[in-house]
């Protein structure tokens, strides 16, 4: 009888000490003492290349009593551990990156976030783009939830071989000045196809999205109405006649056929690509350097992407401000650029001279700070509300169903609008 | 649970707590482990989920009460019925099939006809050892929609076109059931094996000397014998099967689409993409009677096998 | 019946057997043996047509690569841990609770046994949310232990217990023991278990794989690097915009690989519980 005791109690025992020995590392940083000159420690997370490590390291060594702790993660697992712990009321860290079609999300429970209109971000605003500082913006502006990191402003990569074969110009000047509209597009697409036998574009996606992000209203208004019948309707039916027409491929973004079309040069350009679109270019296709090239898009230029900053909770938000206020700081950002390709949010960067000068080989040269500077400057700001990514995952179905199975596209999107309007209505 | 022991060790001598009562208190020591985690760790979000299922929450702001609003939603969704649909589909072609073949092949591995069982045992059992992570990417990328795929290759063998698997009604089903099918064919198996392997062979022995013959002995020894881990097995696998969601969710979790979605991929873009809680708890309480009155159903039937 | 003729039958059913047993290995191994293929070619062999199928010279490059992303080596420990301790626990408190449910009278006995029953029929992805919150309060975040106190929750293991022990373990030899004076855990220790040997190494291994392949609780509750297990890891080499699968394909295939060798010693270690229950 009793030696059963003793094993059930031995058991308990071990279980406890091998679950208490794995916990120690983790609690170790965690607790910090609250005495005058103490160590202050700030867990920050981000998702996606930032780059920041090196940055970390610069801060800290000005700042010897602040301890930065960098978590990197997948971009939709980071935003969901996000919102678990917002939901949940604990667990977020002092500082998290929120990529811009998350941010109305976060906004509805900006009361669980720092609103860094108390700790100075008032006086850096002018640092910024006034369109990105808009979108991190309570809609009365008193609220302001994070500091901008990077953006999107998109642009046109084209393959020079391609093109050349095509018998269109090559250079990103001549080629931005004979592709100067959609309707332009869509004749330099039918040349093409007559000429190469090769569509214009792989992927229906980045042509629907190239004319959607020109939109200055796109899925739904400040009112959160879904508006998609006037604003992107028209590049919905751009985009499935050329796809009918075979003059775009069916390629679905992120699919690993999309990936290493890159290398093959199988189509003619890639509308709507934004500045971080290069690093994703040259990850997949290493070997196609100078073939490939860019240039301004038609009709000017939309934004995909970039992120923000915010502080969600914090025992120390001044501290974990200075340093987010530090990092996307103008000098900041352009060691951004240089290392990891983030496009810099502050326009004093792009007024630098020897930034306007970069250019790069693997784009055959073409001055790729200027036209992305260009193009930043003509883009809007736009809402996008909570339900952009469900909206535009049930279009993105639309387009596929047209490209790959051959579907009606009218009996498509109306389909793709009762499917969203079913969901809109549970909210 | 702190008292248990205690009268435990005062109990042994002659005392007239009587050998049942002394029974009844191990019984429910032995058992209480799994209802005290369960308290804790089990309890509570079942609850939550419960209550969840009549209110109206986005996971950030304030809950509102709306009755049977979500259920309503929920019903009357096509896509709630259209997951109904391929969680079943995918179960028939995915996970009754190994039920089946998981017999066959336990029976083989357990034929004391043949050698090399030990390679023949490992090599079946080694899908379950790969996770479902590297599972779904390596048949994603075999069925790939591009002519290259190597099931679009195979096709060609026999003179069919190639699918676009990803995207395409029954495509999308027979890959993810193909999934399903590969890793866990050899967990059923392996439950088989050990449920054969517990059979004492001198009631085969004593079946040969009364000249049985094989079919003889399958169906009065090995079924009945087997009746136990039968059942087990249906029970689990059709739980298993309507709670499917890892392998679905790589192949298919950055679209959603509505070919391969099944009931908890649903439940769980409702709540976690469309951040609609409510309906998210009232469709997990749907599934979970419908699994109650399959499973009950399931439990029946197996019950006659070999009775 | 004449001997050739019974021996033609053995012929045939052999060669059947064989048969079959060949290709079902076949099947089973082909795609682990394209993991491979995969995980030592580089990106662009994998995306080519036609597809790779021989090993490519690629092996320490991509396995590098994976290094140099993630904590390789240090989630490995973690799953290992956590798998251990848990496989560990689950055999002990399930057997002790389906000898119970298999052995004893007590009152509430069904209704406790069909409530296990019940709680496996839930589906756990809702509750998310709520165990996330429990462990938050527990302050268990980052901490092996929000996998494997919850991890020591197996119904499953309860109803295999319980259905491998009622039909293997004999009544007969349970009261004779009662008789001798044995106690309850003398009874489970001495005469159940040894029994029972088979169905835990079913069990060891069939709790191993799960608790070695879950993702979706390890991802919510252990964000730290030095606290991920390594299929959480894994996910790290998953960029959804530069898809490496060489990389990919690596990460994943060496971290099955320690797998199938834990296999194949609890592999021996059945067939010796099997011969020896035989030999008796």
């Amino acid at each position: 009888m009793k030696r059963w005791l003793v094993g059930f109690a031995a058991l308990l025992l071990t279980l406890a000490l091998v679950a208490c020995g794995g916990g120690d590392g983790a609690e170790g940083n965690k607790d910090s003492g609250t005495g005058e000159g103490e160590q202050i420690n700030l867990d920050f997370w981000v998702f996606g290349s930032t780059g920041y490590d090196k940055l970390i390291e610069e801060y800290q060594e000005a700042n010897p009593n602040v301890t930065i702790t960098l978590n990197e993660g997948e971009m939709e697992d980071m935003h969901n551990n996000l919102f678990t712990s917002i939901s949940a009321g604990s667990g977020a860290p002092d500082i998290a990156m929120v990529e811009v079609s998350q941010i109305a999300k976060f906004m509805q429970a900006k009361d669980r976030f720092q609103n860094l209109n108390d700790y100075g971000a008032e006086e850096v605003a002018d640092n910024f783009l006034d369109w990105k500082w808009q979108q991190a913006q309570s809609v009365d502006g008193s609220f302001q939830l994070g500091l901008p990191t990077d953006i999107g402003p998109t642009t046109m990569f084209y393959r020079t071989d391609v093109i050349e074969a095509a018998g269109l110009p090559t250079d990103p000047e001549g080629l931005a000045a004979e592709i100067d509209s959609w309707d332009a597009y869509y004749e330099a697409a039918k040349k093409i196809k007559d000429t190469t036998g090769k569509p214009i574009a792989d992927s229906p996606e980045l042509v629907f999205n190239a004319i959607r992000d020109q939109q200055p209203q796109q899925y739904f208004n400040e009112d959160n109405e879904l508006i998609i019948e006037d604003t992107v309707k028209g590049a919905y039916d751009f985009t499935t006649k050329m796809v009918k027409e075979g003059l775009v491929g069916q390629n679905p973004l992120w699919t690993p056929e999309w990936g290493s079309a890159m290398g093959d040069g199988s189509y003619a350009t890639m509308p709507g690509a934004p500045a971080w679109m290069i690093g994703v270019v040259k990850g997949n296709a290493p070997d196609a350097g100078g073939n490939w090239s860019l240039t301004t898009i038609p009709e000017g230029a939309g934004n995909w992407g970039g992120s923000f900053l915010t502080i969600p909770e914090s025992d120390y938000p001044q501290e974990a401000f200075d340093f987010i206020s530090w990092l996307t700081a103008p000098e900041q950002q352009l060691k951004s650029f240089n290392d990891m390709g983030l496009f810099p949010s502050a326009p004093a960067v792009f007024e630098a001279e020897e930034f306007l000068n970069t250019t790069d080989e693997y784009f055959s040269g073409a001055p790729t700070a200027k036209i992305f500077a260009e193009a930043a400057q003509t883009v809007t700001p736009v809402y996008m509300g909570i339900n952009y990514a469900m909206v535009n995952n049930e279009l993105v179905t639309a387009l596929t169903n047209v490209a790959v199975e051959g579907a009606d596209p009218q009996a498509e999107w109306d389909a793709a609008v009762e499917r969203i309007e079913q969901q809109l209505e549970r909210q | 649970m702190g008292q248990n022991p205690s009268q435990a060790t005062q109990a042994p001598k002659k005392s007239p707590l009587s050998e049942k009562k002394k029974e009844a208190l191990s019984a429910y020591l032995y058992v209480s482990p799994f209802f005290i985690l369960f308290a804790i760790f089990g309890l509570f979000p079942i609850l939550f989920s419960f209550y969840l299922g009549f209110q109206k929450w986005n996971g950030l702001g304030e809950m509102e009460f709306v009755g049977l609003q979500n259920f309503k939603w929920v019903l009357t969704d096509p896509l709630f019925w259209k997951s109904l649909y391929n969680t079943l589909i995918m179960w028939v072609l995915g996970t009754l099939p190994q039920l089946l073949v998981g017999i066959v092949l336990a029976y083989a591995l357990n034929s004391t006809l043949i050698k090399a069982k030990s390679f023949f045992r490992v090599s079946i059992f080694m899908p379950y050892v790969t996770s479902t992570v590297a599972v779904a990417i390596v048949f994603g990328i075999m069925f790939n929609d591009q002519d290259y795929g190597l099931f679009n290759i195979l096709l060609g063998l026999f003179g069919i076109d190639p699918m676009s698997w990803s995207t395409s009604e029954w495509g999308l089903k027979v890959a993810i059931s193909t999934m399903v099918f590969w890793r866990w064919i050899g967990y059923n198996t392996i439950i088989y094996l050990a449920g054969l392997q517990a059979i004492p062979n001198e009631l085969y022995e004593a079946a040969q000397i009364d000249g049985a013959t094989i079919r003889q002995k399958i169906q009065y020894i090995t079924i009945p014998m087997l009746r136990p881990i039968i059942i087990l097995t249906v029970f689990t696998s059709t739980i298993g099967a309507l709670q499917l969601f890892t392998e679905p969710l790589i192949y298919i979790g950055r679209t959603f689409r509505e070919e391969g979605i099944t009931v908890v991929l649903y439940l769980y873009r409702e709540a976690f993409v469309n951040l609609a809680f409510g309906p998210a708890s009232a469709s997990a309480i749907v599934l979970f009677f419908i699994i109650l009155i399959l499973s009950g159903i399931n439990v029946l039937v197996a019950n006659r096998i070999g009775r | 019946m004449s001997q050739t003729s019974q021996k033609n039958n053995v012929l045939i059913g052999k060669t059947f057997i064989y048969v079959l047993l060949g290709a079902a290995s076949f099947l089973s191994i082909f795609p682990l043996y394209w993991m491979f293929v995969m995980a030592t070619n580089h990106n662009s062999a994998i995306n080519s047509i036609p597809p790779a199928m021989l090993p490519g010279n690629q092996l320490v490059t991509n396995f590098t690569n994976v290094l140099n992303t993630i904590d390789f080596f240090g989630a490995m420990w973690n799953s290992l841990v956590v798998s251990t301790v848990i496989t560990i626990g689950v055999l002990f408190f399930c057997s002790l609770a389906g000898f119970a449910f298999a052995k004893f009278q007590f009152k509430g006995k069904n209704f406790l046994f069909v409530f296990i029953l019940v709680t496996m029929m839930i589906p756990p992805q809702l509750g998310l949310i709520p165990q996330y919150f429990i462990i938050t309060k527990l302050d268990w975040l980052n901490d092996l232990k929000a996998i494997i106190i919850p991890g020591l929750i197996d119904a499953f293991g309860i109803f295999w217990m319980r259905q491998y022990i009622s039909s293997n373990v004999p009544d007969e030899l349970v009261e004779a023991a009662r008789i001798d004076g044995c106690s309850n855990f003398r009874i489970y220790w001495n005469i159940a278990v040894p029994v029972i040997i088979p169905a835990f190494a079913t069990l060891a291994i069939i709790k191993f794989m799960y608790v070695w392949n879950d993702f979706l609780w390890p991802l919510v509750v252990l964000r730290e690097e030095s606290s991920q297990t390594i299929q959480v890891a894994l996910r790290g080499l998953i960029d959804a915009y530069v898809r490496d699968n060489g990389m990919i394909l690596s990460g994943t295939f060496w971290a099955t690989v320690p797998l199938i060798v834990v296999f194949l010693l609890l592999n021996k270690m059945f067939i010796a519980s099997l011969t020896e229950g035989a030999v008796k």
